[in-house]
């Protein structure tokens, strides 16, 4: 980005910053210093307090699309249990209190927490004061409750929690497009996704509250257990998901390292499809399928005997069987992972011709258009070959690979997929590939001189794999 | 001879059910009032019996026991807590039979579940009345009662899982022990709705259901997904485990069954549950160096098993999640004792147990020696490089297997 445009965001930062901190102290000052409300009892705020705030800065990301975010939850429970009196005091002082995470002072945020900070209590606020309504509506007393309390309490939480989810979107939605400009808002478009299960879930924290004000204090270490029962065990399910994924990057990172030319290569190609799945407006779950084939696109050459994959000339006809067969040896052993099936689908197509010509993977016929993730994950693919130095040649560079991309559009790779993945790295601003032009020839010359500066790198990382042989010392085997 | 404690646990529970079932169930007749109440519970005990949950350590709690905890809260007395609870089970038993499980597991499952259900009854409803006149809220009371029957539930049904798979499976008692005992955060889960519903059913009415229901609802989502999570996880890294062997750079084969042998070991030494899990992954890569070989003899390359070991190691060290086990593949190789010395208190029991595993099963399998010839190549080593320890435990789970004779 330009100097000029990193400054213009700072100062929008600023402006944001004082406008949404101005705005949480404004509404924490009336609602302190007018008689409307009362603080709530300590020894009921402070355990709701501290419940809000931990889950506040533990947030679960289950998958792209779902949080669980059992903040919501406590808030409109504390919200019934405090009653239309304390509710929005007592909320607004919770999400107050949540503003500074231990993450943003060791990272020495300043811009996230105070946007936070007025965004959350404004949220609070809104949705308690909604709720408070709808007690207040229904008569509320004190306890114990009847029916049409409780119908109140369910409407109103409902109603609530709509209002809690909507305000914190748009003021999302603001201070992004404040700041980021248009494009980045995109994954926010799944609105609906986000609401249901808050909605969900700021029905059940209303309904907690009221079990509260029907059976009494028994009720809350029952309301504790399904508050921490719940968050562990959504916990454990994104950790084990994340450790899923991490494994097998992992995995391949390391056995990319035995062989120099594909090293980092699959990293790359999986953010590369993950760029052009975003700008072609994929959802969560089409993304994180694309994300798994672009890391398994190369298991099978991890397989295949060196010589072959190093090999300068033409394979011979039986050499080709051979090399193909690993592979597939490879993919037969990940189907045996279940979920990893659609996933196998489309790296082991994505070699087709977008016009049907090509190699086409096990169980397609030649003629067949392939699927459009496995089009996207070609022209990733191909975009990172050209841009990274080879056994054979040195990288070339960014412009000419868009032109090798265009060339081929409309034969090899799908003309829809080459432009969005144009757009989208040239919105990034990435830039890869050799900076200077190259012949051919220079470009050859120049890998050689590599190797001997990143075996030099192995050294200094430890690692001591018996190193791959250069394309030369092959023909001494 | 095998499974005998089960059948005489059977029985009894069989013996119990039956006089409790008639006797109770003619109590109620004969004083005619709760029967209405003791049957809807019977009922859906019975129903419930159909649902389960996957725990963390991949087996089953079976749903029943929520609404159990319910009826204890809601129906008056032990004996017709009692008389839900038998009939329940007997038609639980007859819904079990429908669904066709066949497995031999779900038997002693529902052996155990029974028996702690049964004693969670009793327990709840006796301290419900001792309790009552208190000066605790009637909430409090209900709670607390709940409380203490729900622990006398679960450490009965660690119990009694432990009892019976002992002789089972000859895992150590120990092992199946703290395999129960890692169920703790599902079954408080389900207690917690159970306990829900019946303290808020008279006061909140239809309310009730969401509020015990719903957050039910949220944690077994999360539990179900855990576990096929759990199950591709394991998958994956059987699959990629086996990358060499399908290179041509290891023998075929020979990390699933080394993974496999050790694995019985390890449960039959009484691991924790946990460790396991982590020698499983470590069993199944222990040859994952062997991908960086151009050809599958490691001496005729000029490398030594401790290079394999040690890039092995390198390897799954670049998974965060897989330290422990990237350690535990590094020093398979090591010897367990120096010459001089006491035992090398430094190697994890988890790489002799893998070392062990795998230098079998390569005598088995490679050089195709038979199963004593091999366990006596084992025994040749044990000043050093094997363990007798673990040697012992091999010997045992050969014999289990009717590999050799006992």
């Amino acid at each position: 980005m330009s100097r000029a445009a990193v400054q213009r965001q700072h100062r929008t930062k600023i402006h944001l910053a004082v406008g949404f901190g101005a705005l949480g102290a404004a509404i924490l000052g009336v609602l302190v210093w007018m008689p409307w409300q009362t603080f709530p009892d300590l020894r009921l705020w402070i355990p709701f307090a501290t419940a809000f705030v931990y889950f506040e800065w533990h947030t679960v990301e289950v998958n792209d699309r779902l949080f669980a975010s059992p903040s919501v939850m406590v808030l409109l429970t504390a919200a019934v249990i405090f009653g239309p009196e304390s509710a929005v005091i007592g909320a607004a002082a919770m999400a107050a209190v949540g503003l500074i995470a231990p993450a943003d002072i060791s990272e020495r945020r300043w811009f996230q927490p105070i946007v936070n900070f007025g965004q959350q209590v404004a949220s609070a606020t809104a949705a308690t004061a909604v709720l408070s309504l709808f007690m207040s509506v229904g008569g509320l007393t004190g306890w114990p409750i009847v029916d049409a309390e409780l119908l109140m309490i369910a409407i109103g939480s409902v109603f609530a929690s709509i209002v809690y989810g909507f305000v914190n979107y748009r003021m999302v939605l603001f201070i992004v497009g404040r700041v980021y400009g248009r494009l980045e808002v995109r994954p926010w478009s799944h609105i609906g996704a986000i609401l249901l299960p808050m909605t969900g879930m700021g029905f059940l924290g209303g309904l907690l509250g009221a079990t509260y004000l029907t059976i009494g204090t028994a009720a809350l270490p029952l309301i504790a257990v399904v508050f921490f029962v719940g968050y562990m065990a959504f916990e454990s399910y994104a950790r084990l998901r994340e450790a899923q994924e991490s494994t097998i990057r992992g995995f391949i990172k390391a056995l990319e390292a035995k062989d120099l030319y594909t090293r980092g290569h699959t990293e790359r190609v999986a953010r590369f499809t993950e760029m052009i799945g975003k700008q072609m407006g994929f959802d969560g779950t089409q993304l994180e399928r694309l994300r798994w084939a672009a890391l398994i696109h190369d298991v099978g050459k991890l397989a295949v005997p060196r010589e072959l994959i190093r090999k300068r000339s033409r394979l011979t006809d039986e050499e080709y069987e051979a090399m193909q067969q690993h592979v597939h040896f490879v993919e037969d052993l990940l189907e045996d992972v279940d979920f990893l099936q659609p996933m196998i689908e489309i790296a082991s197509n994505h070699h087709a011709h977008y016009d049907g010509n090509g190699y086409h993977g096990a169980g397609h016929e030649h003629g067949d258009a392939p699927s459009q993730e496995a089009c996207i994950l070609a022209v990733a693919d191909t975009f990172d070959a050209i841009t990274s130095t080879r056994s054979y040649r040195v990288a070339l560079t960014q412009p000419y690979a868009y032109a090798e991309l265009r060339r081929h559009a409309g034969t090899q790779f799908d003309p829809e997929v080459v432009e969005a993945f144009i757009e989208g790295m040239e919105t990034s601003g990435h830039r890869y590939g050799s900076k200077i032009e190259l012949t051919d020839d220079e470009a050859r010359d120049i890998a050689e001189e590599g190797l001997e500066a990143i075996r030099n790198a192995d050294q200094i990382h430890g690692r001591d794999f018996p190193l791959a042989p250069i394309a030369e010392d092959v023909d001494d085997g | 001879m095998a499974d005998s404690r089960l059948h005489r646990l059977s029985l009894l529970l069989l013996g119990a059910i039956a006089v409790l079932a008639v006797a109770s169930v003619a109590l109620i007749i004969r004083s005619g009032d709760a029967w209405g109440g003791a049957l809807f519970w019977a009922v859906v005990i019975a129903g419930m019996h159909y649902l389960s949950v996957p725990t963390p350590s991949g087996k089953r709690i079976n749903l029943a026991i929520g609404p159990a905890v319910a009826a204890a809260i809601l129906l008056p007395g032990t004996v017709v807590v009692l008389a839900a609870y038998s009939v329940g089970l007997v038609g639980g038993w007859g819904v079990l039979q429908w669904r066709a499980t066949t497995d031999r597991d779900a038997d002693s499952d529902y052996v155990a579940e029974s028996i702690s259900m049964l004693a969670f009854g009793v327990v709840t409803s006796v301290a419900l009345a001792a309790i009552s006149g208190s000066s605790l809220p009637l909430a409090w009371e209900q709670l607390l009662s709940v409380i203490a029957g729900g622990v006398v539930w679960f450490v009965l049904r660690a119990l009694v899982s432990a009892w019976v798979g002992t002789e089972r499976e000859d895992l150590a008692s120990r092992y199946l022990w703290l395999l129960a005992l890692e169920d703790w955060s599902v079954a408080l889960a389900i207690f917690t709705g159970g306990a829900l519903f019946g303290m808020t059913w008279p006061l909140m009415g239809i309310w009730a259901f969401p509020v015990a229901i719903l957050p039910y609802a949220f944690s077994h989502l999360a539990f179900v997904r855990y576990n096929s999570t759990r199950i591709t996880y394991g998958q994956m890294i059987r699959a990629l485990a086996q990358i060499p062997e399908v290179a041509d750079l290891a023998p075929r084969g020979h990390a699933t069954r080394t993974a496999d042998l050790a694995v019985s070991m390890a449960r039959e030494i009484g691991l924790h549950p946990n460790e396991v899990v982590e020698l499983e992954y470590a069993a199944l890569m222990h040859d994952v160096g062997r991908i960086t070989l151009t050809e599958p003899a490691i001496l005729k390359a000029g490398y030594t098993d401790e290079d394999i070991a040690r890039w092995g190691a390198q390897i799954i060290a670049e998974a965060p999640y897989l330290q422990e086990v990237s350690e535990y593949v590094r020093v398979q190789h090591s010897p367990f004792r120096r010459p001089g010395e006491a035992m090398d208190p430094d190697i994890p029991m988890i790489s002799k147990i893998i070392k062990v595993a795998s230098a079998y099963d390569q005598a088995v399998h490679e050089m195709h020696l038979s199963p004593l010839e091999g366990l006596e190549r084992i025994h040749r080593g044990s000043a050093y490089d094997f363990d007798p320890e673990v040697s012992a435990s091999l010997r045992r789970v050969l014999a289990q297997r009717g590999v050799i004779a006992a």
